[in-house]
């Protein structure tokens, strides 16, 4: 039985060479089959961390383990078939469809003159099905709306079957009842599929609501990790994010919410 | 708005594709038959139809042969001595025939170069010509033609080192951190004029008038005096751009959802950028060897096909395999028939209309050239 996991070791990123790092000494360990948050304020390193995991930014130090092995050292399609991750920004031409943009997250799976067997067309049904964009599978990306549209790219993320999927921020721009929707999605990858899922979230009662596990940053260093309710705390947030919070909890479904109250500590 | 998703704004009809290729096969059949009759020798329509079909030549493979391969291929095979022909069908199939051959194969070369430099540098103004790959290839090809006129044969691999030179350059001045579509053009044009300017610096190392005029219908690119040797030399490197182009389709689709996606999709993006940039400078490069720096075509084709059937590649490079040469057989024939007897280089229609396409596409385009 191999090793199975997503874990950082000592991790330093840069992205200017002659810059302060992004990242300085970070090691974390993404627990399997869960659904884990980055929390943080702006530039704290987050969004940096979730790119160096997926091997989009080489570190400069330290390496990433998954599933036992050192991802520098695979290949890029295998790599792709064990994780996917959406960026904050889709690039994709207007007029593609809802269906074909699902079907780019097979190019891992295929060959260069390799067409498509029965499993891929298997792979997007499925995507389609658990995403709920079987009505819209014809329509250009042009024609969906904002919440749609995160919902195809999350599709095409999971036409690629990958066993960890790291999202960075799928809700911002979205409103109210496209981040459900987004979330709610997010949620049957992980609860039905297994999927071990990583976001990078601003909205701390998304994370609080919706993530088993919660990843701190402040300025390049992991300053807390572990269940919502035990890291966000009145005084790991206000650490956090400079800014007193009011916790407000719900015993009767065992949920809470942070409400900002007002900046703290010097500006 | 990113630029990628300005590429391809409108919705594709379904059946487009089948009436984009019957429309250029129409354009082409029509252009090819009046290059074929028109000229300083007339023929009425029916005449050239007739020296097309010629039974002397198409009951006879080693005539077929002959024509194609040349003469010095014939006498290394044994065909012996060739049938005379009738005068009409001489005319037809040495001189007008591969003439409208060699611009078939160049508008293929052309509008797939174009298609797969907008998919590869993420830029729809990115074409052969104003990424400076074509001034590049004609420099490098003056420079063997005027001072190392022994090297003929190697023309093309010339025209496409050429070619390589100048991307490379281009890519290096525009580079900051990525590129944008502007900068790669502005250092596309920068480039273009340097190489352009040593251009005719070369000319007048030759003495020999007739070699200014050549070389100068050659800069503005010309089919003029194109005959089979021309397309034996291009025709190589258009079936490898074909079958290349089209078996890349899926890559190139994958480089329209950015750098950054498709590595995650598992794409080696540095490389095949960079084997997919070869094959669009051999396909630029060849045509260069061929016809000289015929400009925008390589512009035009992908845009015009676009609008028609869509971003997505295999039907982007099937419209061009039909609509390319349609183009190129169009603007040939009016070139070489609209002041009969004088003839016009082809690249000075093309230049005319690729100009006033790319200040429509620019009125109409707002995003273009935002950074």
């Amino acid at each position: 039985m191999r090793n199975q996991g997503l874990e950082a070791e000592r991790l330093r990123l840069r992205y200017d060479p002659h810059g302060p790092p992004v990242i300085d000494d970070g090691s974390l360990q993404i627990p399997v089959g869960k659904i884990s948050a980055l929390i943080g304020a702006n530039g704290s390193g987050k969004s940096t961390l979730l790119k160096a995991l997926a091997r989009q930014l080489p570190p400069e130090s330290g390496r990433i383990i998954l599933d036992g092995c050192d991802i520098a050292a695979l290949a890029p399609r295998q790599l792709a078939r064990k994780l996917g991750i959406l960026f904050q920004e889709h690039i994709a031409p207007r007029d593609l469809t809802v269906q074909q943009l699902i079907f780019h997250g097979r190019y891992p799976h295929l060959g260069l003159f390799e067409s498509p067997t029965p499993e891929d067309h298997a792979a997007v049904e499925t995507a389609l099905q658990i995403a709920d964009l079987e009505g819209l599978r014809h329509r250009p990306l042009g024609e969906l709306s904002g919440g749609q549209l995160q919902l195809a790219w999350i599709a095409m993320a999971l036409a690629q079957s990958p066993s960890y999927l790291l999202l960075d921020e799928p809700t911002t721009f979205l409103d109210i009842a496209h981040q459900f929707d987004v979330m709610d999605l997010i949620l049957r990858l992980n609860r039905k599929l297994g999927k071990t899922i990583v976001i990078v979230v601003h909205d701390l009662n998304l994370a609080a609501r919706y993530a088993d596990h919660v990843f701190a940053l402040r300025a390049g260093k992991l300053v807390a990790s572990g269940e919502p309710s035990k890291v966000m705390s009145v005084d790991t947030l206000r650490y956090v994010f400079d800014v007193e919070m009011r916790m407000i909890r719900n015993e009767a479904d065992q949920t809470f919410f942070c409400i900002p109250i007002r900046r703290a500590g010097p500006r | 708005m990113t630029v990628s998703q300005a590429i391809g704004g409108r919705k594709p009809g379904r059946g487009s594709i089948a009436a984009l290729m019957a429309a250029s096969l129409g354009i082409i059949l029509v252009a090819a038959v009046a290059q074929t009759a028109g000229g300083s020798y007339q023929m009425t329509w029916r005449q050239a139809w007739d020296a097309l079909t010629d039974p002397a030549v198409w009951r006879q493979p080693s005539v077929l042969l002959r024509l194609f391969f040349g003469e010095s291929f014939a006498q290394a095979h044994g065909f012996g001595d060739m049938k005379p022909l009738a005068t009409s069908t001489l005319i037809v199939w040495n001189v007008r025939l591969p003439r409208v051959l060699a611009g078939l194969l160049v508008g293929i070369n052309l509008s797939f170069s174009g298609s797969i430099f907008q998919a590869v540098t993420h830029n729809e103004l990115a074409s052969p010509y104003l990424l400076g790959v074509s001034s590049g290839a004609g420099l490098a090809i003056l420079t063997v033609l005027v001072l190392f006129p022994a090297w003929g044969p190697f023309i093309p691999l010339a025209a496409m080192a050429g070619g390589t030179l100048a991307f490379l350059v281009v890519y290096a001045i525009a580079w900051n951190r990525g590129t944008s579509p502007v900068r790669l053009v502005l250092a596309g044009v920068i480039v273009g004029a340097i190489a352009g300017s040593l251009q005719s610096g070369i000319f007048f190392l030759a003495r020999d008038i007739n070699v200014m005029q050549n070389a100068l219908a050659w800069t503005v690119g010309s089919l003029i005096g194109a005959d089979w040797r021309q397309v034996r030399m291009i025709l190589p490197w258009t079936i490898a751009t074909v079958v290349l182009g089209i078996s890349a389709s899926r890559d190139l689709d994958l480089l329209l959802l950015g750098e950054a996606n498709a590595r995650a999709l598992g794409m080696a993006v540095e490389r095949n950028r960079f084997l997919l940039a070869a094959v669009a400078i051999m396909a630029a490069g060849s045509s260069v060897a061929v016809a000289g720096i015929v400009g925008f075509v390589g512009l035009i084709v992908p845009h015009v096909v676009r609008g028609l059937v869509g971003s997505a590649h295999t039907r982007l490079l099937l419209g061009c395999l039909f609509a390319g040469p349609a183009l190129m057989a169009s603007a040939d024939a009016f070139a070489r028939l609209i002041a009969n007897p004088v003839q016009i280089p082809v690249g000075i229609v093309t230049g005319l209309l690729g100009g006033v396409f790319f200040l429509c596409l620019m009125r109409q385009r707002r995003e273009i050239g935002k950074p």
